[in-house]
């Protein structure tokens, strides 16, 4: 009980730093320790696997991923927010109000509709009980199969995807590789000129 | 079979002539006569059925439900029939001497074998939709011989006017069909009279008064006349056939195959009546001061409609159909006549340029004499039977208005014939007087046709035979002169016996009989006719006034009442009241409408498109956050859905 | 158990709310990614919440699922971060405004 209330100021506090630091590594700092609360909740809620993923997949991998490129791009001791802001004026009281409505409207729902919670029946553990390691999996590989396969789909095309963006200066944003001079696209009257001078054999290059 | 036949011939004749006429050439005039010619022997040869007293009836179409289309030959139609082929073919005859050399020979004779074959649709359909359908086609086939010489703008403008006029008379005649459609529910003739008992007066009236549109439209009867007079710009022929024989005697055909209508229709047979009456008068008078030979016979043409519209319009529709019937010999005659003096005097129509052609055409004098004759009613010419017939009837059923109107009417007929006699045949030759000297000063605005196909004839004239052209009018002749006798002998006439049980009969008033016998009223009549010929003579052929006639001419037309002169201003009234309006209505459209709303509509499109694309430009910052924000404004949408959505509480 | 779950709900709001303004008024690319890191946690929140509730742990698969796609997210969003401002003077997102209209 106790226990909800310190890790709800804990992750409150720690995401609105994540949100105003003034340095990325900050920011990701407050983030882990948003992530560490965020995984203690789900112990409370009887989530022990993902508990244990939200600790290995984003304090782990993500988080780590951030902390990459923000060295990559040297920018983590920079002061941000450099240029002109472009957005109105009007736009930031706009986005607070906007979020605080999200906020009311969800805070207002969530409380006007109290929701009896179930019983859990059952030793913590066993695989036919909510919330064990075996319950989640069984539920994953039999019932949801498909979406999870899915889901690796997406993860492989993500992983093209970056491979193809970022990697070795040869994706659609790096710089253009000058071009090799290819034979066929020089003029046939030309090449017909040099195959008649007999800088060129005869037949090179009329196949492709 | 035969029917069948009489009907498709002209039709076959009109698509050869119209497919293959360059092939023909000069043969397109004998194919086109020999065709109506033969439909002409094969109605006489239907004469035994179709006298009979069902008549003769093919039934052709009849797929669909209550419609059914069928050639019906009774005695009525008989009578037209015979008259659209048998003088039809004498005129497409006399059209191969006429328009011998024209460019267009062989469009001319397809166009009045189209003619012949419309008017028999007229005539011989058994409903009243194809009666319009017919109706509609002559009124075509008259737009396309009047604008026939179409280089003439007055031709152009003369052919344009005699369409719309014509077709407001079939708008008024459909709507005629449509009350009787929602009434009967059926278009046949025997349908629609079988249920007369059961009209009120009132939808009878209208349907009258719809199919007398059509009439009056067709037959130019005032105030929907004004289009005759100009319809002379067509070749002499086509006035003769279309213009004077039989489409304008449409009219009268409708109003006698309607009889059982307009017998159950006193309002329908008094309105009727009356414009009939009226048409024959004003016709007549404008008669009276016309120069141009052939506008002479066009008035004097609505005038004797006028006579036979008031016949069957009252109920006199014996002496109606008479009328018609000998009208159709002497007027055709008279036209005919006409247009071998025009030929003659290549293409002159002004009579005040003609005179003393007695010695020079004795044929066409002849001939002439003869029409004038039986127009008028002469004793023993065929005129005579028919009008009187006509007068003496309107006496009996109850309208002596009517009959003294008629009756003055003959007197001022026999007036402007003799003087179109007069000044054509006699005295001198007036064709080498300057126009001037006789008052011409603008043979335009005179109304006097330029010639039209000098362009188009080859030089030199008449190397048809001549016989080609007088051997028609010399049949018609005897016609002229002897057809009325038909109805010689009362009620023991071949006319009567002919007719006899065909119409409804006359509800005839004995009391309102006057003390009036036919044989007063038949010398009343001469009596008037006398005294017209007498004035004409006077005015035109007595030895002084043939002395100077070129100053007396010339103090004529100077003289002529300006009223006179622009007939009644009925141009000008429509003009004014009509034309005018409507042109200022398109021009404001011109000016308003089409600039602001059509092309406006179709400018607004593109601007439109380019402001949206403007507004919705202004949403695509390029700024992330800014794509972020719409985000959150969905998010809330969704938001307050479900907020408001489970306020209750569900679940 | 337990705080009622209301109250879990709450805290995923507020957490989701910090998120929001993050994306909103931050110019820096990198803590708009984790701003939009703490969107899906709240979300996860939620989710993982509710899953108790009902004692139905469909909503624990479908957190694994946000989680899986975060993950594919905060790759590909990096990479285009990185490539993207290796060549810039600042790192700020409204100077990327290529698509201005």
């Amino acid at each position: 009980m106790i226990a909800f209330w310190i890790l709800a100021l804990v992750m409150i506090a720690s995401a609105v730093f994540t949100v105003s630091a003034q340095k990325p590594v900050y920011s990701v700092v407050g983030l882990l320790v948003n992530f560490v609360a965020l995984a203690m909740l789900y112990l409370s809620l009887q989530a022990e696997f993902l508990a244990v993923m939200q600790i290995v997949v984003y304090s782990g991998a993500i988080l780590i991923l951030f902390v990459f490129v923000i060295a990559l791009l040297s920018s983590g001791v920079r002061p941000f927010d450099i240029g002109p802001d472009k957005m109105a004026k009007a736009t930031l009281p706009i986005a607070v109000i906007l979020a605080l409505a999200t906020l009311g409207g969800i805070v207002a729902t969530a409380l006007r509709t109290p929701v009896a919670v179930k019983p859990i029946e059952g030793a913590p553990g066993d695989p036919d009980v909510f919330g064990s390691v075996a319950n989640f999996g069984s539920t994953l590989f039999y019932q949801n199969l498909l979406p999870f396969e899915v889901t690796a789909f997406i993860l492989m095309v993500a992983v093209i995807g970056v491979v193809l963006i970022a990697g070795d200066e040869g994706g659609p944003l790096g710089p253009r590789r000058p071009k090799r001079r290819s034979i066929e696209r020089e003029p046939i009257v030309k090449r017909t000129l040099r195959q008649a001078q007999g800088d060129l054999p005869v037949g090179h290059g009329d196949r492709r | 079979m035969i029917l069948e036949l009489v009907w498709f011939l002209p039709l076959l004749g009109g698509v050869l002539l119209w497919a293959f006429g360059p092939q023909l050439r000069s043969m397109a005039g004998p194919v086109g006569s020999a065709l109506v010619g033969v439909s002409f022997i094969a109605t006489c040869s239907m004469w035994q059925p179709a006298a009979s007293v069902g008549g003769y009836h093919v039934p052709l179409l009849d797929w669909l439900p209550g419609w059914s289309f069928g050639l019906q030959l009774d005695r009525l139609s008989l009578v037209w029939t015979l008259i659209i082929t048998g003088v039809g073919f004498l005129i497409h005859v006399y059209s191969i001497g006429y328009m011998d050399g024209d460019r267009a020979f062989a469009r001319f004779f397809a166009y009045l074998n189209f003619f012949v074959f419309a008017m028999l649709t007229l005539v011989l359909s058994d409903n009243f939709v194809g009666l319009l359908v017919g109706w509609g086609l002559v009124g075509l086939a008259s737009y396309f011989l009047i604008g026939f010489w179409f280089h003439k703008p007055s031709a152009v403008a003369a052919a344009r006017k005699a369409f719309v006029m014509n077709v407001v008379g079939d708008v008024g005649i459909m709507f005629a069909i449509f009350l009787i459609v929602a009434k009967v529910g059926a278009t046949g003739y025997a349908d629609a009279f079988g249920k007369v008992a059961s009209f009120s007066g009132q939808e009878l009236f209208l349907i009258c008064l719809g199919l007398f549109i059509g009439c009056a439209a067709k037959s130019a009867q005032v105030p929907l006349h004004t289009w005759l007079p100009d319809a002379m710009e067509g070749p002499t022929p086509v006035s003769a056939l279309i213009h004077a024989a039989t489409m304008v005697t449409a009219g009268v055909y409708l109003i006698a195959r309607c009889a059982p209508l307009w017998s159950a229709s006193a309002d329908a047979r008094n309105l009727v009546g009356v414009i009939g009456a009226l048409t024959a008068l004003l016709g007549a008078i404008l008669g009276c001061v016309q120069w141009d030979i052939k506008r002479i016979l066009a008035y004097s043409t609505m005038s004797q409609i006028g006579y036979m519209i008031m016949g069957v319009g009252v109920g006199a529709f014996e002496g109606g159909v008479l009328h018609f019937l000998t009208h159709a010999f002497f007027k055709a005659q008279l036209f005919l006549t006409s247009g071998i003096i025009i030929h003659a005097l290549h293409d002159e129509q002004d009579v005040r340029l003609m005179g003393g052609l007695r010695t020079r055409l004795p044929f066409a004098f002849v001939a002439m004499l003869v029409g004038v004759l039986a127009i008028c009613g002469v004793p023993g010419f065929s005129g005579f039977f028919s009008k009187d017939a006509i007068l003496y009837d309107t006496l009996l059923l109850g309208h002596p208005f009517l009959y003294a109107v008629g009756v003055v009417t003959a007197g001022i007929t026999a007036y402007y014939m003799f003087r179109m006699l007069f000044v054509t045949f006699f005295g001198s030759y007036r064709g080498d007087v300057d126009p001037s000297e006789l008052g011409i000063r603008h043979p335009e605005l005179a109304g006097i046709a330029p010639a039209g196909h000098h362009a188009e004839e080859e030089e030199p004239h008449g190397h048809a035979p001549a016989w080609l052209m007088s051997g028609p009018v010399a049949v018609l002749i005897p016609f002229s002169i002897l057809i009325g006798w038909l109805n010689f002998g009362g009620e023991n006439s071949a006319w009567a016996r002919f007719f006899n049980g065909f119409f409804p009969a006359p509800a005839l008033n004995v009391a309102t009989i006057p003390g009036l016998s036919e044989t007063y009223s038949t010398l009343l009549v001469l009596l008037c006719v006398i005294v017209g010929f007498a004035i004409a003579y006077v005015r035109y052929a007595l030895p002084p006034a043939l002395a100077d006639a070129v100053v007396r001419l010339r103090g004529e037309t100077i003289r002529t009442p300006a009223l006179l002169v622009n007939a009644y201003y009925f141009d000008a009234a429509y003009d004014y009241l009509l034309v005018r309006p409507a042109r200022a209505l398109g021009e404001w459209f011109d000016r308003v409408i089409d600039p602001l709303v059509i092309d406006g509509a179709v400018r607004e499109v593109p601007i439109s498109a380019q402001w949206l694309g403007h507004l919705f430009r202004s949403f695509q910052t390029g700024l992330v956050r800014a794509y972020a924000l719409t985000i959150v404004i969905g998010v809330v949408c969704f938001v307050a859905y479900y907020a408001f959505a489970f306020a209750g509480g569900a679940r | 158990m337990m705080v009622a779950p209301e109250n879990y709900v709450a805290l995923s709001a507020v957490l989701f709310f910090v998120g929001v303004v993050g994306v909103i008024v931050r110019r820096n690319p990198l803590i708009m990614l984790m701003s939009i890191e703490l969107l899906f946690n709240a979300a996860n929140l939620a989710l993982v919440t509710y899953a108790r509730a009902w004692a139905n742990n469909a909503g624990h698969i479908f957190a694994f699922l946000v989680i899986t796609v975060a993950a594919a997210e905060a790759a590909i969003g990096l990479a285009i971060v990185a490539v993207t401002f290796r060549r810039m003077p600042h790192v700020d997102v409204d100077d990327v405004a290529a698509l201005k209209g």
